[in-house]
């Protein structure tokens, strides 16, 4: 058994391997943002997975905003053969994943306990619990295996088993599970982690396995026999116990049809949910990625007219705090929900809220910097005017080169390219531009080569849908992407305006010139006598 | 609600032309907060500050040491900064009014938020 030596362990600067989770369509966002947050290397997007190499600590890494798990990598490799008839040889394979090399499994322990008492060091002056509760170590029983498999069977009962790509599938955002809780809980875990892993035989060292299977290999087996051959490999190799309840160490399996992925989930609590958000309205992951498209820079104005619990204006205030935001809404209970939310993420003074309706905004023309807006859909809503003349007053009130990044369902989407084609008469069925249109944004496909590194400049690529994404008027299409919602899928789109209204056939404004149009007004003043 | 002038609302009824003048504030509950004072934001905020609804919002709410308009270099001046970001930032109005000085229609404040909708449809869902 390779143990790593003592006292030198892993070097910050050489970097660990991990990889994240992402909700489909996010993929794009997840690679800027480790690039551009952790200065991460060897950023490779597979089928629904960042793979990345960064020095980042937990602190870090911690702030990912795109991504819905992050795990340190064990393993990554080609698919299991399952055209074998015989299943006995795919359990063979599935047990190389352990015994081939366990060196990586080792090496992975290794890095997560020097990260977490990077970690811990870095805690000692917060306050921290003094005898951190102590766990019983798993049933040290020689009938193990039998207990495993009935326990096996009950936990994999309760937590994911074999399904389609499903990666919005974590747990839901935990309401009232605030900071304290949260940080004490995974502090007292990370001190017994540390302490078992300290010791050269691992023997302490308590491990549960989760799978997921997809693609051929979930038709043959299900998540629980994995889980089963898996956890039986690892006691054999380490000595390792299982123990369901809550393990030192938790194993992610990932087979399908185009890799298999072993790793170790890095935080207990998925990314996606996030400490400062009480109710999340929105998920919190797409509400960043908006925000980070909108190009929010010191000092300036973000508007979200339609911000129901103000997930959106609490992603982009917590990233980009020197700015000025207000949300508004229609409804009374989203507004007192959205004011609950500012308060308990201690953002109340940094953004303003107003009860007003986005298709008769009470702002000058030209006033705002930025906005962005998740346009509610589905029957909850009753949306009163149609998607174009909300996006005309979003219009208005916008500054020349301002951003708008709006959240669309298919049916605002399809409708807006329906009337952009003059003469033809607002109609969802007749539009030949329909499928198609959604088809060319930007929206990752399965991958069938292994390596597949998607250019991290995403504007080529998205060039292709623009053609589909009609002008609203002054407002030029940008970037449209699609993402999934879970069981629908919706569309990201930035626009620019491009200039004044009034001033259609111009591009933009020749200096000097008096603005032409009633709209247009730089100056505040009575018309009338004053 | 913070009686921020640059963007104090001000009911725009489109096609009929430019604004009228920002909505007059009136105040029967307000609260001041202390807010971590911070000079780039606040020097980013006085190009886009309204001095005449500003001085009038002062007024009606009481407020002292609010400085008459932007002085040269104020960038730099943190006594200037300073008072900006007292009456720009830590004063709330929790209840009160604004009203359009044209129509003369009043728009309620309440828990801090301002009811600005203008047609008698919009209700919450």
């Amino acid at each position: 058994m390779v143990a790593s030596p003592t006292g030198s362990g892993w070097s910050p600067t050489a970097g660990a391997r991990f990889f994240c989770t992402a909700g489909r369509g996010l993929e794009p966002f997840l690679m800027r943002e480790v690039r551009a947050r952790l200065a991460a290397t060897q950023v490779e997007y597979i089928s629904g997975k960042v793979f990345f190499t960064t020095c980042s600590d937990l602190n870090m890494l911690k702030k990912l905003k795109s991504a819905e798990r992050l795990f340190l990598l064990i393993k990554k490799q080609f698919p299991l053969n399952v055209s074998s008839v015989s299943k006995g040889n795919i359990f063979n394979e599935m047990q190389r994943l352990v015994n081939d090399g366990p060196e990586s499994w080792l090496n992975a322990i290794s890095v997560w306990k020097n990260l977490l008492e990077l970690d811990a060091k870095k805690d000692k002056l917060c306050q921290r619990d003094a005898n951190p509760l102590k766990r019983k170590v798993g049933e040290n029983d020689v009938t193990n295996l039998k207990k495993l498999k009935t326990e096996q069977m009950q936990e994999l009962q309760e937590s994911r088993e074999c399904q389609p790509e499903k990666q919005m599938e974590e747990e839901r955002v935990e309401q009232g599970d605030f900071l304290m809780n949260r940080e004490k809980s995974q502090e007292a875990f990370q001190n017994e982690v540390v302490k078992a892993a300290d010791d050269p035989s691992q023997k302490d060292l308590t491990f549960r396995v989760s799978c997921r299977c997809s693609g051929a290999i979930a038709k043959t087996f299900t998540a629980q026999e994995v889980g089963r051959v898996i956890g039986i490999a690892l006691m054999k190799q380490f000595g390792w116990k299982a123990d369901l309840r809550n393990p030192n160490l938790e194993i992610f399996i990932h087979l399908n049809d185009i890799y298999s992925v072993v790793g170790i989930p890095v935080f207990r609590v998925p990314l996606a949910s996030r400490a400062y958000i009480k109710t999340a309205g929105l998920r919190s992951t797409i509400a960043w990625a908006m925000a980070s498209l909108a190009e929010i820079k010191a000092g300036a104005f973000v508007f979200d007219p339609m911000c129901g619990l103000g997930t959106i204006l609490l992603e982009a205030a917590k990233e980009w705090p020197d700015v000025y935001y207000v949300g508004a809404d229609v409804s009374d209970s989203q507004l007192l929900g959205a004011y609950d939310n500012l308060k308990a993420a201690g953002l109340q003074d940094k953004i303003e809220l107003l009860k007003v309706s986005v298709t008769e905004l009470p702002l000058p023309s030209e006033s705002v910097d930025v906005i962005i807006s998740d346009i509610p859909f589905g029957k909850k809503f009753k949306l009163g005017k149609d998607i174009k003349s909300i996006l005309q007053e979003m219009e208005r009130v916008l500054h020349v080169g301002g951003t708008i990044v709006l959240l669309l369902n298919n049916d605002h989407h399809r409708r807006l390219q329906d009337c952009e084609q003059s003469g033809i008469p607002s109609n969802s069925k007749g539009s030949p531009t329909d499928e198609p249109g959604i088809e060319k944004c930007l929206s990752p496909r399965e991958k069938t080569d292994l390596s597949d590194t998607v250019s991290s400049s995403s504007k080529a690529s998205s060039q292709g849908g623009l053609d589909k994404m009609p002008r609203v008027g002054s407002l030029a299409p940008v970037e449209c992407y699609q993402v999934s919602l879970g069981r629908t899928e919706a569309f990201i789109c930035k626009y620019r305006k491009s200039h004044s209204l009034g001033l259609e056939q111009a591009c933009c404004c020749e200096p000097g010139s008096s603005p032409v149009g009633q709209l247009h007004s730089s100056e505040g003043g009575c018309t009338g006598p004053s | 609600m913070k009686p921020l002038p640059h963007n104090l609302p001000s009911p725009h009824v489109r096609g009929v032309g430019p604004r009228g003048f920002p909505l007059r504030l009136q105040a029967t509950e307000v609260r001041i907060n202390p807010v971590e004072f911070n000079p780039d934001f606040v020097a980013r905020m006085i190009p886009k500050v309204e001095w005449a609804a500003l001085l009038e919002a002062a007024d009606t709410l009481h407020l002292v040491e609010v400085p008459k308009g932007p002085i040269e270099g104020y960038e730099h001046d943190e006594k200037f900064l300073r008072q900006m970001h007292h009456v720009l930032l830590e004063v709330d109005v929790l209840e009160g009014t604004l009203q359009c000085p044209e129509s003369g229609r009043l728009f309620p404040i309440s828990r801090g938020i301002p009811n600005m909708l203008l047609s008698d449809e919009e209700t919450e869902t």
